[in-house]
């Protein structure tokens, strides 16, 4: 469909599911004028040949795109499904790719399932450079329709790959959800590269029910999961856990402190890196009266040093990425007409901080995402735009 | 811009929301929808000019806010004299998973409305531009639209004395 008859549909208030919900079915007196085009939730990652893989959505599909001159260019997107599923794919529920140990290119996703805010974690890979991919699996072994949902994915320092997810299993049956504050994090666990997975783990109960979760591979082979929890009696502040692929979680903690006490899906997860030393660098969004915004501070022990507001009154969806002593954070802010994209740079462990303009635009957008490359930072930007977007952060 | 012109120009928006909102207080078919964007907040304002009204922002993806449901099933009716503006704020879903959340969490008879702007930081900022999109999220307005705002659940006991003051 060309441009002209997009915006003429748009005009006379066409209705019609997005593509990727599109299964040819009949409209309820529900439906209404919605935006067409794809979903703009999408993410990337570099491979260990420094090409850029990014799983998007190219009209009902989902797809994956391959990059060799750091998105310049996009090689033309192989589907991942034969067949297009319903998927979510907007704001933290976004489509994940993930780079196997011998170049296995591995997509999940959340299939949403007949009742409200229900799904199930999907799975598909190629081992085949991109060119094919598996029919998706589920990731998870309870069948249950509930909440499986807000996928996310790392591959560890010995080469397996780890799934979380945000998951309703633990409600006691027939209760209301006042029996049981929030949602529990599982995961499940792939020693053979995503052929089988074993699980579902259990890593903590009472996690928020709708934002991402940060997940960070550590050199022992386990990984840290830094998640939204609910914390008695309703203080929306985070969690740090150590994941074992062994199926233990071991050292949770509280590790943010703004107090955030409300019944509320934030729809905002936070972000972690670690530097050269071990320090935890995280980035989160707090609503607590009087202290609203986005943050940045170093995880201890019992507290968070150095914790500083990012941007201004509308930043949202902060990401951030380390390498040695030197971090990056981008995140986007509104200014009534455009989203802007900023980042904060620091080469001393987050002692000091300077901040940049990286890109603006006047249409949607989704959120940002800090990427790492041969010592270099870059971002990856999906919006309507411009689409795919890559940028290099000084 | 003139005081003529801005006079028209407001009469055209005042215009343009009353046939928008022409269902407001009567049984509207079930599941019917309004697009609401940048502009909504303006002309509902105008509309409800002197009166006090309630916007409630929620998801389907959002369990508080489908929680809620029932209390606004309740105080619409307990107060039918206020509106209740229900937006659903899913651009990345169709209307088909929205109007399924509202058979079956049954709000009620409320006013219903939709985003009809994929970008939704332009919509949000039009209402409030400290709010970064976590929800259930409710603007409670006055009959001089001075406004409550609240974050999360309902608070019953506040919402009741909200309602019973401004009726």
């Amino acid at each position: 469909m060309n441009r002209v008859a997009t915006i003429a549909l748009l005009a006379l208030g066409a209705c019609g599911p997005l593509f990727a919900h599109d299964d040819g079915g009949h409209h309820g007196a529900g439906a209404m004028a919605r935006p067409r085009g794809p979903i703009l939730g999408a993410t990337a990652a570099f491979d260990a040949n420094g090409v850029l893989w990014a799983v998007h959505f190219d009209g009902p599909h989902l797809v994956v795109s391959r990059s060799n001159d750091l998105g310049r260019h996009w090689a033309a997107p192989t589907r991942v499904l034969a067949q297009p599923e319903p998927m979510d794919g907007g704001g933290d529920a976004k489509p994940n790719i993930a780079i196997g140990p011998a170049g296995e290119i591995f997509v999940t996703f959340t299939k949403p399932l007949s009742k409200p805010y229900t799904g199930e974690i999907r799975f598909a890979r190629s081992t085949d450079g991109g060119h094919t991919f598996s029919p998706p699996r589920r990731v998870h072994a309870d069948r249950q329709e509930i909440t499986h949902r807000f996928d996310a994915m790392t591959v560890t320092r010995d080469g397996r790959l780890l799934v979380a997810w945000i998951d309703k299993r633990d409600l006691p049956a027939g209760g209301k959800a006042a029996d049981y504050a929030g949602a529990a994090v599982y995961y499940a666990v792939s020693d053979d590269r995503g052929a089988t997975f074993r699980g579902d783990y259990k890593v903590a109960d009472h996690s928020c029910e709708c934002c991402r979760i940060a997940l960070l591979p550590r050199e022992d082979g386990s990984v840290l999961g830094f998640w939204r929890h609910v914390f008695t009696p309703n203080v929306r502040d985070h969690a740090l856990a150590t994941i074992g692929t062994d199926g233990q979680t071991t050292g949770f903690r509280r590790a943010t402190f703004d107090d955030w006490r409300v019944d509320v899906c934030p729809h905002h997860g936070p972000s972690i890196a670690a530097d050269s030393r071990g320090t935890l660098h995280a980035a989160w969004f707090s609503g607590a009266p009087g202290k609203t915004g986005v943050y940045y501070g170093r995880l201890e022990p019992g507290r968070v040093a150095g914790q500083r507001r990012i941007g201004g009154e509308t930043a949202e969806h902060a990401d951030l990425a380390i390498i040695g002593d030197r971090i990056a954070i981008v995140w986007k802010e509104f200014d009534g007409k455009r989203s802007t994209l900023r980042a904060l740079r620091s080469d001393d462990r987050g002692a000091t901080f300077v901040e940049s303009e990286l890109a603006v635009t006047d249409a949607a957008s989704d959120q940002p995402r800090v990427l790492t490359r041969d010592g270099r930072f870059y971002v990856f930007w999906n919006t309507r735009s411009q689409p795919l977007r890559v940028m290099a952060v000084q | 811009m003139t005081a003529a012109r801005t006079r028209r120009w407001r009469g055209f928006v005042a215009a343009v929301a009353l046939l928008a909102l022409a269902n407001v207080g009567h049984a509207a078919p079930a599941g019917d929808v309004k697009p609401f964007d940048a502009s909504s907040l303006a002309a509902i304002k105008t509309v409800y000019a002197n009166r006090p009204f309630v916007l409630a922002f929620w998801s389907i993806h959002c369990a508080p806010c489908l929680e809620d449901m029932a209390d606004w099933r309740a105080f619409r009716q307990r107060y039918p004299g206020v509106p209740i503006l229900l937006v659903n704020t899913d651009t990345s879903d169709d209307g088909k998973r929205v109007a399924a959340a509202l058979a079956r969490h049954r709000p009620g008879n409320v006013d219903k409305w939709a985003f009809a702007d994929e970008f939704t930081e332009r919509v949000r900022y039009s209402i409030d531009r400290s709010w970064r999109g976590e929800l259930p999220r409710t603007y409670f307005y006055d009959s001089q639209h001075h406004v409550d705002v609240v974050s999360g659940r309902l608070d019953r006991t506040w919402t009741d004395a909200w309602f019973s003051r401004v009726r």
